[in-house]
């Protein structure tokens, strides 16, 4: 019905904007919308507090590597989907349990799946209006609130991000919770930003989370992620705030040194102030120089930062570089809407697997601001040979008006094609299948594909931090194994990788203690598992 | 198109080999439709040799209608064709390898005899004893990824391997029966699998085609596969039938990397602005080089050249010494790699292939395929069958690869070079096909005598080699008696 209502508006206005009219971009992936023939139906929704958040976390519960959902719902319940998808064919999931009671199934905003006890089985982190919780992972999808187990202490706040990482020699993650508007201050919103947490596990056979360090002064955290900026092998946080309710905040970035006290990164130390509506953080590196680039929706313009050349080394400077690659999408690039975007969940994937990576942004208005555009569609920004982006969002199909908060991007029915799940603010999640290029005679295949499942002994067996540089030709494609970022949007499993018209690839892994791997051989449009103690990659079949 | 022509066309098809050449030409101007203008009418003096570029889809509606013969023609002209600077020869901007790469700085000189662009002629080396044959040593190719160290002026082995040219005879054949062994051993691998998943146990499953055993594999019941014990083809199962190692899977994905590395024309479907973002990749002022339709047509000439038959010689003495020759090739073991013969279900050749990947033209890249029934070949008629009405290919080979060089004897273990992930002492089995006529012997073509070629057989062909060294001298004649009956008669 909206979406009638959109196409009308754009018909009516299109005359309008046909100078603006976005080049068309040939090889664009087309996707279709699925959700409901998939079985799926969903909405996140609720008041204030649920105006951000809207998680996705996508990651495999049962052990037969199809990636499955788990979607916040805000006032509706979150839902675990299981991926049923035929292997190549339609998308199709079923409702798991989650073992939790119908209350605590209400108010969640985001998801985050990693394997927090060890067990080989991923968990849960739970970010909610109120206590947050962690949930552990079994066979089979199932699950239960593992909090008090844990020692972890879910709080009361409003929280809207989420990090962690394993430091060293840790058994256990350290975990990163971002928190927003403390909504019990006085003067509350304005100005009245939570303090984030840093959760370092106790010494022990088991987790536990009963310390906590307050990450002050917080600015309405809407993302963070533990990156290592500086290649020091020491992993920093980023966040990023939202200026809508910081007064006199900013971006911020913690160093998180091995036993010690974290340290936010000063103007003195090269930092400097950047306001945004922090919405989320992406990151890779585009230019395969070892140093992140990131991408920072906002409110307006998207951000692209990457290292300032002529700055100091060791000082993280930062330049934005999305006007020059065509990266800002600052505003609907179709349906007439002039008035600015507002982004949400940002994440850097290979959608066409031409190798080249491309940034998918998740669209939409806050609620009803009304300086800000109503109809505002999620991008799908392709990367390009010159090193620029370009907009394919409706040419691939995913232009649709719903509001875009959350997202979650896998190969839902393992062919290859990177599928993606958005979650939407009052309106049904978005499941789109990715079909390949559109062709006259229907459709025909993209580029060759690798995807790449890490494993290594205890602890973190998922290798968390872990950094893949794919050798194609005289191309290095890079990749790095996160739990945070996105918009309260997390996600585990096969690390994708396009290779455009590569037959092969040697991939080399930097677990996440820093070492090196050999470079492992391997064939285009495969499954392949890196162990670290074997010595060639191990292929796998889709059932 | 016309009954008479087709019954005509089909008639020389059936010939073999070379047609006349009046008669293609007439076929060509009759029937090709498919072709399309390049803009102006080039002058009848013109030295552009591809002046009217195929279409690929209009080819195979064309093809289907009417039968093959104009595409075949038009691949063998464009196999003779000398290529010019017009038609895209040269690659000043990119390097010789098989997924396009720029180069750094533009190339000093258009041709360059060792990292190339090295000819402008596909006959140039693939001519003896006719086109689509192999070449001698004058027309080695030196072989290297084109990645670092993509320009080279030494024929140091460090910077590339150097290659004698293969003969085509036959390589249609080659390719069926290659498309036929991928899904025969992906098949037992899948059905490992679907074992292992059923029961919960791991499964091993002896891999095996057409006689031909390619080791084992293990599936276990998490859908993981343990391909330790694979022998002689790469982990993926795929049989990729061409080149010395047995590193290319079809003609097509050859006949793509040769353009562009010999002669610097990029066909489109690989470096056209479906991968590269630009219509002239490698910058030398000619767009659009090579459409998928012109690449189909040499694909076509390629597929269905003639092997060299075996021939009774006609002197009593040698006929004498080649039959107790190939009793002794039984005998020795040299069967167990050259096989006589390997059995082809299908003649049906489709292109684009079933198992070629992005920057190949691929079967779902297009509306419809083309087909050539290479049964309705004159020489393909004429080879035998077995009890299930599988053709013999007669080729001599098993599409395997094995290591052909160890301590002791090493000659085959000159190269420095891995080449795509093939190590440096393995190589495919040579098919001996045809062998009598396309001397010089091994993979640099730098044996003049088969005995050269015998003795240099170590690793997995040592064995065979010591009972040849050790055998009279009597022996070893009958043998090379009877491969010099592999071919054409002197």
């Amino acid at each position: 019905m909206r979406l009638a209502a959109g196409l009308a508006l754009f018909a009516a206005v299109s005359p309008a904007i046909a100078g603006e009219a976005p080049r068309a971009v040939p090889n664009a992936p087309h996707f279709v919308e699925e959700a409901t023939a998939a079985g799926v139906a969903h909405v996140y929704d609720g008041a204030w507090e649920h105006f951000v958040g809207g998680g996705a976390a996508a990651f495999d519960c049962n052990g037969d590597r199809k990636p499955d959902l788990a979607l916040a719902g805000g006032k509706s319940p979150v839902r675990l989907l299981v991926n049923h998808s035929q292997a190549g064919g339609a998308l199709r999931f079923d409702e798991g349990d989650m073992g939790l009671s119908d209350k605590d199934r209400i108010g969640a905003l985001g998801i985050y799946p990693l394997d927090i006890d060890d067990d080989g089985h991923l968990d849960l982190v739970l970010l909610r209006v109120g206590r947050n919780l962690l949930l552990k992972g079994g066979p089979n999808c199932a699950f239960e609130k593992a909090s008090r187990a844990w020692a972890f202490d879910g709080g009361r706040a409003w929280t809207t991000a989420f990090a962690a990482t394993w430091e060293p020699d840790a058994a256990f993650p350290t975990l990163a919770f971002g928190n927003y508007v403390d909504r019990t201050a006085p003067g509350s919103p304005w100005g009245t930003c939570d303090d984030n947490l840093l959760l370092r596990p106790s010494s022990g056979g088991t987790p536990r989370y009963d310390q906590s360090t307050a990450l002050t002064p917080g600015h309405c955290a809407l993302s963070m992620l533990f990156t290592d900026w500086n290649r020091s092998g020491e992993p920093a946080l980023r966040i990023a705030n939202d200026r809508q309710y910081h007064l006199n905040g900013e971006e911020q970035l913690w160093r998180i040194p091995p036993k010690r006290a974290p340290r936010l990164y000063s103007r003195s130390d090269g930092w400097a102030r950047l306001k945004i509506w922090g919405m989320a953080i992406a990151e890779a590196d585009l230019d395969a120089d070892g140093y992140p680039e990131y991408a920072l929706t906002s409110m307006g313009d998207t951000k692209l930062q990457r290292l300032d050349e002529e700055a100091e080394e060791g000082r993280p400077v930062y330049r934005d570089i999305a006007f020059e690659k065509g990266a800002t999408a600052h505003r609907p690039y179709t349906g007439g809407d002039r008035r600015p975007s507002t982004g949400w969940h940002a994440e850097f994937a290979d959608f066409d697997n031409d190798g080249l990576l491309d940034l998918f942004i998740a669209k939409g208005n806050v609620e009803a601001m009304p300086d800000f555009s109503a109809y505002d569609p999620d991008n799908l920004l392709l990367g390009q040979p010159d090193g620029g982006f370009l907009e394919a969002g409706d040419t691939a199909g995913i232009a649709l008006d719903r509001r875009g908060r959350g997202g979650a991007i896998a190969d839902f029915n393992l062919d290859g094609m990177l599928d993606l799940a958005v979650v939407n603010r009052g309106d049904p999640v978005s499941l789109f299948r990715n079909l390949g290029n559109r062709a006259a005679h229907g459709r025909r295949p993209l580029g060759n594909w690798l995807a790449i499942e890490l494993r290594q002994p205890s602890p973190n067996r998922n290798a968390v931090g872990a950094r893949v540089s794919v050798r194609v030709g005289n191309r290095t494609l890079t990749r790095i194994v996160q739990v945070g970022g996105g918009h309260a949007s997390g996600r585990a499993g096969w690390v994708h990788l396009g290779l455009g018209t590569a037959e092969r690839a040697q991939i080399r892994v930097q677990w996440p203690d820093g070492e090196w791997s050999h470079a492992f051989r391997a064939f285009a449009n495969n499954f392949v598992i890196i162990d670290r103690a074997e010595a060639e990659v191990r292929y796998w079949y889709p059932d | 198109m016309h009954g008479n022509n087709r019954a005509l066309m089909l008639r020389e098809l059936r010939r073999g080999g070379m047609m006349r050449p009046a008669l293609i030409c007439a076929m060509v101007v009759m029937t090709l439709a498919s072709v399309t203008a390049s803009g102006a009418q080039e002058p009848p003096w013109s030295e552009q040799a591809v002046q009217r570029h195929l279409d690929f889809d209009t080819v195979a509606a064309e093809t289907a209608a009417s039968g093959p013969a104009a595409l075949i023609a038009e691949g063998e002209r464009l196999f003779t064709a000398k290529f010019t600077r017009f038609d895209g020869v040269g690659r000043p901007m990119a390097t010789q390898a098989s997924i396009p790469t720029k180069r750094r700085r533009p190339a000093e000189s258009a041709f360059v005899r060792t990292s190339g662009p090295d000819a402008t002629a596909c006959v140039s080396c693939h001519a003896d004893p006719s086109p689509g044959g192999a070449g001698d040593f004058t027309v080695n190719a030196f072989v290297s990824e084109g990645f670092t160290s993509a320009e080279f002026d030494s024929l140091d082995p460090q910077f590339s391997n150097e290659r004698g040219t293969t003969a085509l005879f036959g390589a249609g054949l080659i390719e069926l029966l290659a498309r036929e062994m991928t899904a025969e051993l992906q098949a037992q691998r899948n059905t490992a699998l679907s074992a292992a998943r059923a029961t919960g146990e791991a499964v091993s499953a002896a891999l095996s085609t057409k006689g031909v055993g390619f080791g084992a594999l293990t599936a276990a019941p998490d859908g993981t596969v343990d391909v330790s014990g694979v022998e002689g083809v790469d982990p993926d199962l795929v049989i990729r039938p061409f080149g010395q190692k047995g590193v290319s899977v079809s003609l097509r994905q050859f006949t793509v990397s040769a353009l562009n590395a010999h002669h610097g024309i990029q066909a489109e479907e690989r470096f056209g602005a479906r991968w590269t973002g630009e219509a002239d990749f490698d910058e030398d002022g000619v767009a659009a080089e090579f459409t998928a339709g012109d690449v189909s047509a040499l694909v076509a000439f390629q597929a269905v050249l003639a092997p060299l038959d075996r021939f009774a010689p006609s002197e009593e003495s040698w006929r004498a010494a080649a039959d107790a020759g190939a009793t002794l090739f039984e005998q020795w073991g040299c069967v167990d790699c050259h096989r006589p013969a390997l059995p082809l279900t299908s003649l049906r050749f489709a292109d684009p292939g079933p198992f070629d990947t992005a920057g190949t033209l691929r079967a779902a890249d297009v509306g419809a395929a083309i087909t050539l029934d290479l049964g309705e070949l004159d020489w393909v008629a004429k080879l035998p069958r077995n009890a299930v009405g599988d053709v013999l290919v007669p080729l001599f080979g098993d599409l395997k690869r094995h290591v052909i060089a160890g301590a002791a004897v090493s000659t085959f273990g000159n190269e420095l070079l891995a080449q795509n992930f093939v190590e440096r002492n393995m190589f495919m089995t040579a098919e001996l096909w045809g062998v009598a006529a396309t001397a010089p012997y091994g993979h640099r073509g730098d044996m003049t005598v088969l005995d050269e070629a015998i003795r240099a057989h170590g690793g997995e062909g040592r064995a065979s080699r010591e009972r040849y060294v050790e055998a009279t001298d009597a022996s070893r004649a009958k043998l090379v008696a009877f491969l010099r009956t592999m071919g054409a008669a002197p």
